[in-house]
């Protein structure tokens, strides 16, 4: 009798680590939504993975097939992506957060964008630096995933907002099926034109029409060319986590593969409305040297009134 | 005659490119990251903005004159993760401050730390960054 019951428990716990295993592996638990996963290929077969496709295009439609076409969300399974999330600072505010403080970037850059790039540093080190944000301008993907600041990821079954408080910015990622706009109608963006289809718990998407910008500041250029691909997942209950791979034919010799993650805040503020243009006393302009300097700061009631 | 015309266009343009005013989230090259300056005195006005916020001070020289300062610091969301809100410098608050001076000299800073009088509290707005 002893014995019986003995081997009903093993049984049963036999059969509940092999339900267990499985969903971990197709990352879906039956009947309910798709679970947090970890990342399934390591850093180098990452970076491998983007130089076999040509292009961003291409290593899209390769996941795409992968993924079987990946499978539509609904609203009664959706993962939780609630919270409000930003971007750890412990190692510096480089494109790559692997590349460590103080070393060359790890982009293989062509030899005119090199040159820019050390040039940039070598003028930041002389105190020479102009933001191509002082303008009020959004930071523009692929920066966009470099900011500091506060986000939030809006899950629906057809689109799926990222969101940045930062000029209160967001991306808006189309999972219904759609392709991107038609070659003679596009328009390059800060933040370009994202297609995405999801993979269990994984957003997989694909994101061109660009514009030109800089990946952060002391980091390289990237032109109006640039596209990137995203697998964006939950990899535990308080972390979002992005695979990235940007190609940009005239600034990278080949693809330039970096992994970031955002951490949910335990006490978060409010998101609020991000008027960049409401105080005077941050007007900066460009001086002959190409560094920033202020306008006409000034700390007097009289003058600031009347002011942009 | 061309060359003349062009030189005189790439000038025109030189000084389009220095007057034209931005307003956003600008550099901080102005400012001398490895000087400190601390100065004490009384607050004037708190101006919490996007994309960086203000405190204004006005300290008293040796000279009996005052000169208002000016501390920036990041926008109001990453101030309050820093525990830094808007009832915490009311107009008169007296406190001391510590920042990266300007490279140029005038009275400005970015703002490093500082501590109210009253009470003894540290308002480090950098903290604001930290993810907790």
């Amino acid at each position: 009798m002893r014995h019986k019951k003995a081997f009903i428990v093993i049984t049963t716990l036999l059969a509940l680590s092999l339900l267990l295993s499985a969903c971990a592996q197709t990352a879906e638990t039956p009947g309910g939504p798709p679970a947090a996963v970890a990342p399934t290929r390591t850093r180098e077969q990452n970076i491998e993975l983007g130089r076999q496709h040509k292009t961003a295009e291409d290593l899209f439609k390769a996941l795409r097939e992968e993924a079987k076409g990946g499978k539509k969300l609904e609203w009664n399974r959706m993962p939780d992506w609630s919270g409000i999330y930003s971007r750890p600072l412990d190692k510096g505010f480089n494109f790559d957060v692997d590349q460590p403080k103080d070393q060359p970037s790890s982009a293989k850059l062509t030899p005119e964008y090199q040159e820019k790039l050390v040039k940039r540093i070598a003028d930041v080190k002389r105190g020479i630096e102009w933001d191509p944000i002082s303008t009020c301008a959004p930071p523009g993907v692929p920066r966009w995933l470099t900011e500091p600041f506060l986000r939030e990821w809006v899950v629906t079954p057809n689109q799926t907002w990222l969101i940045n408080e930062m000029v209160n910015d967001i991306r808006r990622v189309y999972t219904d099926g759609r392709d991107h706009v038609p070659v003679e109608d596009r328009l390059p963006t800060p933040n370009g034109d994202s297609i995405g289809f999801w993979d269990g718990p994984r957003l997989v998407l694909h994101t061109n029409q660009l514009k030109a910008g800089i990946y952060q500041r002391g980091n390289p250029d990237y032109t109006d060319q640039v596209e990137t691909v995203e697998i964006w997942q939950k990899t535990d209950d308080k972390t979002m986590s992005v695979e990235v791979w940007v190609y940009d034919p005239p600034a990278l010799v080949e693809p330039w593969y970096v992994h970031h993650t955002y951490l949910k805040l335990s006490d978060p503020p409010r998101i609020q409305y991000w008027d960049c243009g409401e105080n005077p006393n941050n007007v900066v302009v460009q001086t002959k040297e190409g560094t920033t300097a202020f306008k006409d700061l000034n700390f007097s009631d009289e003058k600031q009134k009347g002011k942009p | 005659m061309k060359s003349t015309l062009a030189s005189a266009l790439i000038l025109m343009m030189g000084l389009i490119v220095t007057t034209v005013p931005s307003l956003g989230h600008h550099s901080g090259a102005m400012f001398d990251n490895t000087k400190t300056i601390t100065v004490e005195g009384v607050v004037k006005k708190w101006e919490l903005t996007n994309p960086h916020s203000w405190l204004w001070v006005d300290v008293k020289g040796k000279d009996g004159k005052t000169v208002t300062w000016g501390f920036e610091a990041e926008g109001p969301s990453t101030l309050l993760r820093a525990g830094i809100k808007p009832s915490d410098f009311k107009t008169g608050t007296a406190l001391k401050i510590t920042g990266n001076p300007m490279r140029n000299g005038e009275p400005a800073a970015i703002w490093v730390d500082a501590v109210r009088t009253s009470d003894g509290k540290k308002f480090d707005p950098r903290a604001g960054f930290a993810v907790k």
